[in-house]
């Protein structure tokens, strides 16, 4: 088991384009940061000066971030981190 | 078409449990605006007209190209050779397809100045857009107006829809705080789209409609539904817990409806004998060229430094130039129309 980050296709590239990223941590917080030491192009992708962007969802196991402890919600091994963007087109 | 019961047409949808002849009934008695006819647009109307909806407008600023016919399902060939408006042409095959019930065609660019003329007469708006200005204007009006409304988005092969109910689910608002800033999140053009993919998102949309419609509210969706027909991806993230985000959404919590007010959004001028227009768009934070440069790449050619970026467009034989500036002001040389470059810079700079 492992905690794992599904990045979405917009931010693949930065990503190394990788639809999984798996990484440590036992917050959400570590966890987004073990991801940008993996990837340092997705930081300023997630990041405006410390602060999430405001377009970019975090949902772990399906639930909002902004609902549980924000970047403090804690993590586990088998957690499935999805960051989620909305989506244009159509 | 002859037939002795004019709901024989429908006798099929009407054994479903949750419809029968009273759903049926009340779906022939309801109005829907259709905020555009593109790929989910058609997907909707062509499912909506089907079903039995009584009353489809159906409003649209543009026309039918041949790259649309991968996925726009409502048109073909002959529509491309007569020029036709993409609402006009739906309203054709849809009058086709169902001549009892009632369908609207509108050729217009939907803004804050004529929204709620489109929108008043109406049970339910669907998103049928290819951009975050008129779904968060959609959702400003929807929420003032307290009418339902079905926002979905699709790129690449990924799509994501969720059903706003004022006062019982979040508002777009509420989930989506921001959109993502022009160039940052791809567009049909930038990214290219997955027929499929539009096509079920659209088929859900479509479904939540007739939910509501037909009068199953408690049948809604009440998840933020995302799928990758790619990645093999399907999730139903919860967003309940969202609605009113603590008393501080500003649209839902605190109704300013900023879209509505002209807050945010574009705004064009012609710039006179130059066959130039410029498209102003109020945002906080600087572009991104970098970002914007990549996916612009494989559209057109591409330069820019510190103080604007040119990009150059040959679409359909057409020859565009944009200038962008950081503060997400653009300049689309080619065209003097207004309508014209608010649609190129929704398709390219992806607003």
């Amino acid at each position: 088991m492992a905690i794992l980050v599904e990045i979405p296709p917009p931010l693949r590239e930065a990503a190394g384009g990788n639809v999984h990223i798996q990484v440590t941590g036992t917050t959400v917080g570590e966890a987004l940061t073990d991801l940008i030491r993996q990837h340092p192009a997705l930081g300023t992708k997630l990041f405006d000066n410390g602060q999430l962007r405001p377009y970019i969802n975090v949902f772990v196991n399906d639930e909002d971030i902004r609902y549980l402890e924000e970047l403090q919600t804690p993590i586990q091994d088998g957690t499935t981190i999805a960051l989620i963007p909305a989506v244009a087109g159509g | 078409m002859q037939t002795t019961d004019p709901l024989e047409r429908y006798s099929r949808q009407m054994r479903l449990p949750g419809i029968g002849k009273a759903g049926q009934e009340r779906l022939l008695a309801s109005r829907v605006t259709l905020c555009g006819c593109g790929a989910l647009g058609t997907v909707l109307a062509n499912a909506l007209v089907r079903a039995g909806v009584g009353f489809v407008r159906i409003v649209d600023r543009d026309f039918v190209e041949p790259s649309n016919l991968q996925r726009q399902v409502l048109f073909d060939e002959t529509d491309i050779a007569e020029n036709l408006p993409k609402a006009e042409a739906a309203a054709r095959k849809l009058r086709q397809i169902n001549s009892t019930v009632t369908i609207e065609p509108i050729v217009a660019d939907i803004n804050r100045s004529n929204i709620e003329d489109l929108c008043h007469d109406v049970d339910l708006i669907l998103d049928g857009s290819d951009n975050f200005e008129l779904r968060y204007l959609i959702n400003d009006l929807a929420i003032k107006l307290s009418k339902p409304w079905v926002y979905a988005g699709a790129v690449g092969s990924e799509g994501m829809s969720m059903t706003i109910v004022p006062g019982q689910t979040p508002c777009l608002r509420c989930v989506f705080e921001a959109a993502p800033a022009p160039g940052e999140a791809g567009t049909c053009e930038t990214a290219g789209v997955l027929g499929p993919a539009v096509g079920v998102i659209a088929n859900f949309q479509a479904a939540e409609a007739l939910k509501i419609l037909s009068g199953n509210l408690a049948a809604i969706n009440r998840d933020l539904l995302v799928l990758n027909l790619w990645d093999n991806i399907i999730r139903r993230v919860r967003i309940a817990p969202l609605a009113g985000r603590k008393g501080k959404c500003p649209c839902c919590a605190l109704r300013r409806f900023e879209w509505l007010e002209g807050e945010h959004g574009t705004q064009t001028t012609t710039l006179c004998g130059r066959n130039a227009v410029q498209v102003s768009h109020r945002r906080s934070s600087r572009l991104d060229f970098e970002t914007l440069a990549q996916s612009l790449r494989t559209s057109g050619s591409v330069t820019y430094n510190k103080f604007l970026l040119k990009f150059q467009l040959n679409e359909n034989g057409e020859f565009y130039e944009f200038t962008v500036f950081p503060d997400g002001r653009a300049i689309i040389k080619g065209t003097s129309e207004p309508d014209k470059a608010r649609i190129l810079y929704a398709r390219y700079v992806g607003y």
